[in-house]
Parts: structure tokens; C-alpha cells; sequence
């Protein structure tokens, strides 16, 4: 921040020592927040009128949610499950093709920089690809369901497992490796023995990690046809049934924190 | 047998590693290399497995031409020499039991490879290994929580379940105090005598060196400049190898 070299103040004492002191950039600071929050008003179309007239309506649905519709539970079930289901097979299957992956991405296994750069090419390409996408597009393939809904959590796992893994593979101490390359071991061999018992207790945390995130998204995932409770999630919302959704959101909430608490537990005895 | 004739060994950045290596290493000798840090010991020691290329001339282990081989033929001829390390150099989230069994690895049939089961016999090979160090009682314990000496001990039951010919030790007692060392390397000693096993080793401690080896080569600036008994090393010889410099006495 250089652009109060100009607005320098000096005092002088009494003394006759000048003393230069810089302004403070705080007020300008504020003025371009003022000016940029004023353009963005005018841009987005915010209306505060809008705001205060309708706000209400916000409360009203959200009282309505409020009162969960109990007697709709038996017909959750079968999506609920359906849900975890595609999070869980998207989570184990993208997980396990992810560590082939990760080991090509790895520059200290690999020695060919060109398997190098392009295994993490393909890492990062899916990992910007959003999921919701990834699943409206498995729904043109493989048609409505939840096989939609698992390929976009398999591949999104693979992205994010795959990352963090080549990571912790290239971080790995490499004396062991070394050892065993010397004792007349292939190179998946090493890694195998050498490498693979180093980054196992970090992987399986992160499978872990990436699974509870996945039922939060993978219950997202119904609303472009891929299958699951957020299949019904569109439907009670399109039908204005709040007392429905609110089910579903219990429901969804009990879920993913009995998940969440499970999982934490062990990741924390796998550190 | 190994056998250098006219070895050189540059390194990518143009270092020439080696100069004019002339040396015969017969089957069973107890064979130190000394020198200074950088002189090539480390160079002349990884030549012998192919953890380095040469460059220039012939290197012959057993009858085979180290720098001919390729692939799979490396990885036989690695098979036939045990290594240890300064730093040992072991999976230290694993047994002592654990690390020595990946010296079987290669031999397995592929499904045993991926899921890491091993047999009874290999077990018991792998103990035996640990017993002949003297840390049978260690076997089922976390390296990590082992102290130093334990720890080289285990690298060097590991090299022995592969029953090599030759072993390749590169400042295996650089990193441990001087009672540890002694006692590491009597093991070589013993190992050495009772087996025939050829070892091969880098030391800085000059009597340590002296105490144990029966040849001593050593090394300065990438060339050999003194190959003969151990009990031959006079003064003058260690001022030679170590280019005027004595040899500071290990506390």
C-alpha cells in the first residue's frame, strides 16, 4: 500500500525536529468498500423494499418447516438409504482407483515427468469439474437414478482422495524405499512396503472425510434427477409442502451428524 | 569375487565420482573403505549393486558384468547383496518382524505380494534372522521404539533373511554411540566368519575400522590411494588417505 506517499504529514517540534508521519489508508479503505458495496447494489438489483415487505414470508415457511410431517418417515427410508448407499459404493470404489492415481502423480516414485504431469492434470480437471454437473451429465449417460448419483461421487472422490494422497506419498520418508529398491524390489514393490504403510492411517482418514461430505452432497444430488432424497427434496419444495421438507431435513441432519460422529471417531484413532 | 577394472564414474553434473578404480575384492573378505566425506566412498560402494552407474571401464560381481544388466536382471543381482544404511533406513510405523519379511517380497506369488500375507516358514526364517542380531525379543515391538543400535540391528536381520553374498554397508555406525557401534560391528565380524559373507564398508572411525576389518582401501578425491591389511595402516598411511589431515579420535 503505497499510494499515501503523496498525503505525508509533518510535524514539527518544538525543537525543530521534523517528524514525517504517514497518513492513515484507513478512510480510503472504507470509501472504496462504500463505493464497490454501492455498484454491486446497483448491479445485483437489491431491493431493500423487497426485503422488508417479504421477509415474513421467510418466517411462514420456516414455521411450517417447523412442524415436520412425522407419518411421511416411511416413505424417506428407501431414498435415505439409497443416498448413503451411492455415497458409500462412490466413496470406497473412487478411493480405491484413486491410489494408482495418486502413485502415477507421485514425482518421486515416477521418474518420467510426463506420467507425472499428466496423472496430476487429470487429478485437478476433475477435482474443478463441480459434482452437480459431473451428475447431470452421468443422468444423460446412465440415465434418472442413483447410478447417476454414484458416478459423480466416484469421480469426485478420485479427485479429492487422489490429491490429497500424492501429496502425502511425496512427503514420505524415502529412506525405507531406498532400502528396499537396494534389496532387489520393483518399484510398486517399495512402494508397496515401503511406502504405502507411511500414508495408510492419513488415507483412510481422508476416505473417511471425503464419505461425510459426500452424503451432504449426495443428498444435493437428487435435484438433477441423480437419484436419492434430494430427488424428493425438489418435489415437496415444488409442491410447496414445507411440513415434508422439514422432514427431510431432520431426517438428512440426524444422518449426517450419526455419520459425522462415527466417522470422527475414527479417524481420530487413526492418527 | 568383485572385481573393478579401470572404473570411472562421472556424475550428471560432470563430478567425476571415481578415477581409475583398480581393485579385486576376493569372496569372504571384511573389507573397510575410509576417506574423507566426499572422496567417493559412498560412490565406490553404491557402484557394486547399480544404485549408481559407471561410466567408464568394467565392474564384475560374481562373474557378471554390472553395467550390462538391465530390468529385472538388476533386481536379481540386488537380490544377492544385502545394503545397510547410516540411518537404517527401515518402515518405522512397522515391527521389527514386519520389516525384516520384506526381504521374502519378491519371491511371492503376486496375490501374497498385494496383501502382504506371509507364510509360517517365512516367519520363521525372519526370526531366525532377528535371533542371529540377537533381538529376537524385539520382533513383535515398533521400530520407532526401538533405540539406534536395536534399530541397525533389525536392518541387518533383514539383509541376512535375504542370505547375501555380499553385504554393503554405507556409515553403518556413523549415527550410534561408541558402545552400540562396537557391538554392531562384532555382528559384522561374526556374520562375516561364520557365513562367509563378503562385507563391504564405509567407516569414519578410523580405529573402529582398524579393530575389525582385515583389508582397509582408502579412498581420496574419487581414487584409490591406499588397498592393503588392516594390520599394515601405519600413521603415515591415514595422513596419506586423508590428505594430510589426521584423523580426529572418536570421543
Amino acid at each position: 500500500m503505497n499510494f499515501n506517499v503523496l498525503a505525508k504529514r509533518h510535524i514539527t517540534l518544538q525543537n525543530g525536529k521534523v517528524v514525517v508521519m504517514k497518513r492513515s489508508t484507513t478512510p480510503l479503505i472504507i470509501l472504496i468498500g462504500l463505493i464497490l458495496i454501492y455498484f454491486s447494489v446497483q448491479i445485483t438489483g437489491f431491493n431493500m423494499e423487497a426485503i422488508i415487505k417479504r421477509i415474513d414470508q421467510f418466517f411462514v415457511i420456516l414455521k411450517e418447516m417447523m412442524q415436520p410431517n412425522f407419518s411421511y418417515t416411511t416413505k424417506l427410508w428407501q431414498p435415505l438409504f439409497d443416498t448413503i448407499k451411492m455415497s458409500l459404493l462412490g466413496s470406497i470404489l473412487g478411493a480405491i482407483v484413486a491410489v494408482p492415481i495418486a502413485f502415477c502423480a507421485s514425482s518421486n516414485i515416477i521418474k518420467n515427468r510426463f506420467i507425472v504431469i499428466s496423472s496430476k492434470f487429470f487429478l485437478s480437471l476433475l477435482r474443478t469439474l463441480p459434482t452437480l454437473i459431473v451428475a447431470l451429465m452421468a443422468t444423460f449417460i446412465f440415465g434418472l437414478g442413483t447410478m447417476a448419483g454414484f458416478i459423480a461421487i466416484f469421480l469426485f472422490t478420485i479427485a479429492y482422495v487422489g490429491k490429497l494422497l500424492y501429496e502425502q506419498i511425496e512427503n514420505a520418508d524415502m529412506k525405507a524405499y531406498e532400502a528396499m529398491h537396494s534389496m532387489g524390489l520393483t518399484t510398486v514393490q517399495s512402494f508397496r512396503y515401503a511406502i504405502l504403510p507411511q500414508v495408510l492411517p492419513n488415507y483412510l482418514s481422508t476416505t473417511l472425510f471425503c464419505f461425510e461430505g459426500n452424503v451432504r452432497y449426495a443428498s444435493i444430488l437428487g435435484y438433477v434427477g441423480a437419484g436419492g432424497i434430494g430427488l424428493l427434496l425438489n418435489e415437496n419444495l415444488g409442491w410447496r409442502n414445507y411440513a415434508n421438507v422439514g422432514m427431510i431435513l431432520v431426517m438428512l441432519i440426524v444422518t449426517v451428524f450419526i455419520i459425522e460422529t462415527i466417522s470422527e471417531h475414527f479417524r481420530k484413532k487413526l492418527m | 569375487m568383485i572385481e573393478f577394472k579401470d572404473v570411472e564414474m562421472q556424475y550428471p553434473n560432470g563430478f567425476k565420482g571415481l578415477k581409475n578404480i583398480n581393485v579385486q575384492i576376493a569372496q569372504g573378505e571384511y573389507v573397510a573403505v575410509i576417506g574423507l566425506s566426499g572422496a567417493g566412498k559412498s560412490t565406490f560402494i553404491r557402484c557394486i549393486n547399480r544404485m549408481h552407474d559407471i561410466t567408464k571401464g568394467e565392474l564384475i560381481v560374481n562373474q557378471t558384468n554390472v553395467h550390462q544388466l538391465r530390468g529385472k536382471e538388476i533386481r536379481q543381482l540386488r537380490r544377492n547383496i544385502g545394503m545397510i544404511f547410516q540411518s537404517f533406513n527401515l518402515v518405522t510405523r512397522s515391527t521389527a518382524l514386519k520389516n525384516v519379511l520384506v526381504s521374502f517380497v519378491p519371491e511371492m506369488p503376486l496375490w501374497r505380494k498385494l496383501l502382504g500375507i506371509f507364510t509360517q516358514e517365512e516367519k520363521r526364517k525372519a526370526l531366525t534372522a532377528l535371533d542371529q542380531v540377537g533381538i529376537l525379543d524385539k520382533a513383535f515391538v515398533r521400530v520407532d521404539q526401538l533405540s539406534g543400535g536395536q534399530q541397525q540391528r533389525v536392518a541387518l536381520a533383514r539383509t541376512l533373511a535375504q542370505t547375501p553374498g555380499i553385504i554393503l554397508a554405507d556409515e553403518p555406525v556413523a549415527s550410534l554411540d561408541p558402545m552400540t557401534a562396537k557391538q554392531v560391528m562384532g555382528d559384522f565380524a561374526r556374520i562375516n566368519k561364520e557365513m562367509n559373507m563378503t562385507v563391504i564398508m564405509n567407516i569414519h572411525h578410523v580405529d573402529l575400522a582398524l579393530a575389525y576389518a582385515t583389508r582397509v582401501i582408502g579412498i581420496r578425491a574419487g581414487e584409490i590411494v591406499y588397498d592393503g591389511q588392516a594390520s599394515d595402516v601405519t600413521e603415515a598411511v591415514l595422513s596419506q588417505i586423508y590428505n594430510g589431515q589426521q584423523p580426529v579420535e572418536e570421543v
